[in-house]
């Protein structure tokens, strides 16, 4: 039983850092990012790479974080010339194309096959629970500093810039600031993130394989964020708990009934269970469960 | 071999264009890109798969897919695309998302997630000039032909058609003008459905019929409405035309799975040099 709510929480912690990466770019900046999915896919990839090449874990989740942030650059100056709409097809035709080039690159990443045997943190802690614990440890002190610096950022003139970005890019234009240079911090450090995120769930599960970085994953997060609240650090957290629940509870359901329901048809309730959560929390409340009420 | 992938790349780029042509009418006159797209081409293609089964006829899968395809559409549009109409675009972008869930899982649940194919029966290629052309591909060209010089009637002969380019062009200029803003966009949205379904039927016959098929060509259908500049349906569908016959040409030289990512390379591309696509319209934003 200690496992298990071990291994749900070091998912959890790892929804958590995703969520606060898309609170930077969305709910902080107002940049519609449909392609989450694509850098958590880039520093999962990279970690487990660089560390089987013998590279402690130490230097390959540096490297998974600068990775996923360098791939965010180009994304980055794309957006600058792009609306919000442009760039949310642009950003799920980017992750797509990451999905693409996992399964076709072969000689890198196995294809389809996947790649097993990535190690795992904390290994020499011994095959019982301190190994777990300790990872937990780690993510978790990961997602409290990311949420420190989440609050500090919303705190700082940075923050008061990315904030008027979202809210009226033309009057912060007119008051000289240049939003560029903004957007691309933004976007590399939200990715740099989802690339920490890649990292712990790379060496979490040992075993990556294309078919778990699929779209889906990145409207988790998109719901994680709607439900808990738009730009809150703390509604992100509440989120990303909310949606752990979801996620566990649906499988729950098949453990205990699993005559109730097929494995396959229990995929396709969770798909339309995400879907209207998106629908319902949009039409009737936008600012989510610990929005901002002084906004819509 | 180069004619012959020619005539597959004209048989997936009018899918393409008839995909395009959906999402360049919401984009240009809803003013969102409609993720849900992709989906109410899945759902066109299993209500022209069941009714192919239950008739053996292919117009009559067409009708099913069009009524089926409009009539989601539709009801996508009155209960959630239109109170959302005042929002930012990123609800609207959001929620198309939620519906495009919505679909594929409830087709998921009642078809379940097994191919299934068109039971077509199989005919002898007609040779023309040393290509093989197979019977269906025509046949399926024919129903494409039919569908958009439907499309196109419906918008440039008929008033309700003038309305809605009117609404394209200025939204608040059409209103001022006496245009009642609930017609067109009832009219668009069953006409983009409708536009769906013929593709989702073309897909389902040429290749197989799946819950995520009109998700993964979601892509293409967005990379031509943009190559074909935003709200121009001529455009849309030479696009779409250009795209599929790029994509089956370059398959042997690039791979199966980079002809989603050829779609990719030409949208980043348009988008910033050309955005205005081939045939749209300069616009001060983009």
């Amino acid at each position: 039983m200690e496992a298990y709510l071990v291994a749900i929480a070091i998912i959890a912690a790892i929804y958590v850092l995703l969520t606060l990466g898309l609170t930077l770019q969305y709910g902080l900046t107002g940049l519609v990012n449909f392609g989450h999915v694509g850098f958590f896919a880039i520093g999962a990839y990279a970690s487990a790479l660089i560390s089987m090449q013998g590279m402690p874990l130490v230097v390959s989740f540096v490297c998974a974080a600068a990775i996923a942030a360098l791939a965010a650059y180009p994304i980055g100056l794309v957006a600058l010339r792009l609306r919000d709409d442009y760039f949310a097809v642009v950003t799920l035709g980017f992750s797509e194309t990451v999905r693409l080039a996992i399964t076709s690159e072969k000689w890198l990443t196995n294809g389809v096959q996947g790649i097993p045997g990535v190690p795992k943190a904390f290994a020499g802690m011994g095959i019982g629970m301190a190994g777990a614990v300790a990872t937990l440890a780690a993510i978790a002190l990961a997602c409290g500093v990311a949420a420190l610096m989440l609050r500090r950022i919303t705190r700082s003139p940075f923050g008061r810039v990315i904030e008027a970005i979202r809210d009226n890019e033309d009057a912060l234009r007119a008051l000289g600031k240049d939003p560029a240079r903004f957007k691309i911090q933004v976007l590399a450090l939200g990715s740099a993130l989802a690339g920490v995120a890649g990292a712990f769930y790379a060496h979490y599960i040992t075993y990556l394989s294309p078919d778990q970085f699929i779209p889906l994953v990145t409207f988790y997060v998109w719901m994680a964020m709607i439900m808990g609240g738009v730009g809150r650090v703390s509604g992100a957290v509440v989120g990303a708990l909310l949606l752990m629940l979801f996620l566990e509870g649906t499988r729950f359901l098949r453990d205990v009934a699993p005559d109730l329901i097929s494995a396959v048809d229990m995929a396709s309730v969770r798909l339309g269970a995400v879907g209207l959560a998106l629908v319902l929390f949009t039409l009737f409340r936008p600012q989510g469960l610990m929005g901002d009420y002084t906004r819509r | 071999m180069f004619g012959q992938l020619l005539v597959a790349g004209i048989v997936h780029g009018l899918i393409i264009g008839l995909a395009a042509l959906a999402v360049t009418l919401v984009f240009g006159i809803a003013r969102f890109p409609n993720a849900a797209a992709g989906d109410t081409m899945t759902a066109g293609a299993y209500a022209g798969l069941v009714a192919h089964k239950a008739s053996g006829s292919l117009l009559v899968a067409g009708g099913a897919a069009v009524a089926a395809s409009g009539l989601i559409s539709l009801l996508g549009y009155l209960l959630v695309f239109r109170p959302l109409a005042r929002r930012p675009v990123a609800s609207l972008l959001v929620a198309a998302i939620g519906v495009a869930f919505l679909i594929r899982a409830a087709l998921g649940i009642v078809f379940g997630h097994q191919q299934q194919v068109f039971q077509v029966p199989l005919a002898w290629p007609i040779e023309v000039a040393g290509i093989r052309i197979p019977p269906m591909d025509l046949t399926l060209a024919g129903v494409a032909a039919c569908a958009l010089a439907g499309a196109f009637g419906v918008l440039y002969l008929t008033s309700i058609g003038r309305q809605m380019r009117a609404v394209a062009d200025d939204p608040d200029l059409a209103r001022v003008s006496g245009i009642r803003p609930m017609r067109v966009m009832v009219t668009l949205w069953l006409l983009a459905g409708a536009a769906a379904g013929i593709a989702g039927l073309m897909l389902g016959v040429k290749t197989v019929v799946a819950p995520e098929m009109g998700w993964e060509g979601l892509l293409s259908a967005f990379a031509a409405a943009i190559l074909g500049g935003i709200g121009s349906p001529v455009g849309a569908v030479a696009a779409g035309l250009l795209l599929g016959i790029a994509q089956e040409i370059s398959t042997p030289y690039v791979g199966f799975t980079y002809k989603i990512a050829l779609s990719f390379a030409v949208m980043l591309a348009v988008l910033l040099f050309r955005p205005r696509g081939l045939f749209g319209r300069v616009e001060g934003v983009r």
